[in-house]
């Protein structure tokens, strides 16, 4: 059941990356009840082999999960802001990741599973929840930067035609930016009270790296609120803050292995 | 019966020619009247700045002559309009409506425009239109829609003020309550103007180098006139500026707009300049923020849209193909069921005079008999009359009723009684 739904998920997934990306290729722009049915076909199938896979520990059921949040932002995406264009990045990332999830195997590992408590978990899924809208946010930074050059560059081609408007990027970045990072913090918080409740040793080092990426990523969402950039100035920021999180993230599984180590 | 168009459009004559022939709606029952005189069932006259065309229900010979005639009047100087002029008739004529309709026949592909310029033309002619044209202008407004809808012809912007909008469009996330600064009483400006208003762009000032003419423009469009002085420090507040002087060199410098950018807190301006030479300095679309594009630009995307509308004409023409053979089968219908009608009544009429006659020397017959007699009648002429009258009709369907019809009429002389 679980790989059933999980292969379904994947194959409505790829179909929507091929609907989002007709269009680039210069094929018919798919029907909008299309790009909204499919990815949500996709995502029931995928919530019903989430659900099985409780309690979701290791590294294949943590990327099915951050797929399914993907997916559910592209849709939300798509439905509240038009902005079908997040696709051309959530698409393949969500397909790509329930595919790895589905190499690696589904299968929850008994070692990390044992001496959980229902934390550990809360811990897991809301900072991916956290992670997947930050990923948003990156998204819609990069969105806005390709449309801006086009604009600027009076060039007229898919981009211009396909992407959204800048201000209505320009907004899904700063609404995903102001909600992941608080999300973000919920997830660290745990982290530390699974931590401290003895749950999970964590590397020392993991932690001021971790609490350094959660200062870069307050800052990206400071100078948006509090300094009120906007537009480039803000894309910019929002990029740097997610790469500078992704970056130290393959620097610490790279230097300190464990699949269980999160930020 | 028939149907006919008689009319000029932009291919066949030029801009000062069509203004001549341009009727008002209040020009239009007038004119109908005057054509209709000369023998016809009903008329609609389409008239809008690219085309005016005389669509007409079953017109007489000399119909056509009317209509040159009025229009050369309009053209003076002793010319003739029917050298600028087109004749359709019948379904190349329901065809011709069906692709104006659609915008296949605009000078730009695809424009919305005509849709409603249609419809007008109907209101305007509803009066004198008759129940054929009636029927052929709502089907047609459906195929327009059918078109629109099944079709890419009328995504994009395809000229250079709905490609302002689409630019503008591309900035903001809705142009709905945008206040806009119009510079210069250019008409491509004040055209650009209207498509933003009608997007819902507010324009809330107007500068122009005289004040009266700004003061004209901005009392047509609700805007507050000003000189062109006092527009500079308004670029800070609004979010679009369309500019169109008749400045010979660069009004809106880099200076002057970056002096009041500062003020804008990062919010996007966009700034289009539809006069030749250009109004505004190409370094100004270096400042952060400001998008500038010129007229060039504008065309630019217009063309992409046409080039891409240009795709879906085989996927329109067959939508049109398609509605002229429904529109040509009820058309057909309508002239059969009349003649059919008369066909029947006539060999009904010699049944009953024959039956009569014989009966009256069969005076020996019971009454019973002489039911089964008539029965006999009866029977024989429907027997008769059935392979005609289905052949006829499924004929008529298919559009090719015409020369079955005209031979009826001829072998059983209905030419004389229906007066055709």
């Amino acid at each position: 059941m679980v790989l059933t739904s999980h292969f379904i998920a994947l194959g409505l997934y790829a179909l929507t990356t091929v609907l989002v990306l007709a269009p680039f290729a210069g094929l018919r722009s798919a029907p909008r009840s299309l790009l909204l049915g499919v990815p949500i076909a996709g995502i029931a199938a995928h919530l019903l082999g989430v659900a099985r896979l409780t309690p979701f520990m290791g590294v294949a059921p943590t990327l099915s999960m951050l797929a399914l949040f993907l997916a559910l932002f592209q849709v939300a995406s798509e439905a509240a802001f038009r902005a079908s264009a997040v696709g051309v990045f959530t698409g393949p990332l969500a397909t790509g990741l329930i595919g790895l999830a589905l190499l690696i195997g589904l299968v929850p590992d008994a070692r990390l599973v044992a001496g959980r408590s229902p934390w550990s978990i809360l811990h897991i899924t809301v900072s991916i929840l956290g992670l997947a809208m930050l990923a948003l946010a990156f998204i819609a930074a990069a969105l806005y930067l390709l449309q801006f050059r086009e604009l600027k560059a009076k060039r007229f081609g898919q981009v211009f035609r396909l992407f959204p408007p800048l201000e209505r990027l320009d907004q899904l970045n700063h609404l995903s930016l102001v909600v992941g990072f608080p999300t973000v913090t919920l997830g660290v918080l745990l982290g530390f009270g699974v931590r401290y409740a003895g749950g999970v040793s964590v590397d020392a080092a993991q932690v001021v790296w971790g609490m350094l990426m959660w200062l870069v990523l307050g800052w990206a969402v400071g100078v948006r609120v509090v300094r009120h950039w906007a537009g480039r100035r803000a894309a910019f920021a929002s990029i740097a803050s997610f790469a500078a999180v992704l970056l130290v993230y393959l620097a610490l599984k790279l230097t300190t292995p464990g699949t269980e180590r999160f930020l | 019966m028939s149907i006919t168009v008689l009319g000029v459009n932009h291919r066949t004559a030029p801009l000062d020619v069509r203004e001549r022939f341009a009727h008002t709606t209040g020009e239009v029952p007038q004119a109908l009247e005057r054509v209709l005189a000369a023998g016809a069932r009903g008329g609609v006259l389409l008239s809008t700045c690219n085309r005016t065309e005389f669509y007409l229900a079953e017109p007489d010979d000399t119909v056509p002559e009317a209509v040159w005639a009025l229009l050369s009047e309009r053209l003076g100087a002793g010319r003739s309009a029917s050298a600028y002029g087109y004749v359709q008739r019948d379904r190349d004529a329901v065809r011709h409506l069906y692709r104006v309709s659609a915008g296949l026949d605009s000078m730009i592909l695809g424009e919305p425009q005509i849709q409603g310029q249609v419809r007008d033309a109907w209101d305007a002619s509803r009066p004198l239109a008759g129940p054929v044209l009636h029927r052929l202008f709502q089907s047609a407004l459906l195929v327009g829609a059918r078109v629109r809808s099944e079709t890419g012809l009328a995504t994009g912007a395809a000229s250079a003020p709905s490609a302002a909008v689409t630019v503008a469009g591309k900035i903001f996330t809705q142009l709905a309550g945008r206040s806009a600064l119009i510079l210069g009483a250019g008409d491509i400006a004040e055209l650009a103007a209207t498509c933003l208003v009608s997007e819902g762009v507010r324009v809330t000032l107007v500068a122009n180098r005289t004040y009266e003419r700004a003061r004209a423009i901005a009392e047509e469009l609700g805007a507050r006139a000003l000189t062109l002085d006092e527009a500079w420090e308004h670029f800070g507040d609004c979010d679009i500026v369309l500019s169109s002087t008749a400045a010979p060199h660069a009004v809106v410098t880099w200076d002057r707009v970056a002096a009041a950018i500062g003020r804008r807190g990062g919010r996007p301006l966009c700034i289009l300049d539809l006069a030749v030479p250009r109004d505004v300095e190409p370094a100004v679309a270096q400042l952060e923020n400001v998008f500038l594009y010129d007229l060039d630009d504008l065309q630019a995307v217009a063309a992409h849209a046409a080039a891409e509308r240009r795709n879906d004409i085989p996927a329109a023409e067959r939508i049109v193909t398609e509605e002229v053979e429904r529109f040509w089968g009820w058309y057909g219908g309508l002239v059969v069921v009349p003649v059919l009608r008369e066909f029947r009544e006539r060999m009904e009429a010699v049944r009953a005079a024959e039956l009569e006659r014989t009966l009256r020397r069969l005076t020996h017959l019971s009454p019973e008999d002489r039911d089964q007699i008539e029965y006999f009648s009866q029977a024989l002429l429907n027997k008769f009359l059935h392979q005609p009258t289905v052949v006829l009709k499924e004929a008529a369907r298919a559009g090719r009723g015409y020369g079955l019809l005209d031979a009826l009429k001829r072998l059983f002389g209905l030419e004389r009684r229906d007066g055709t």
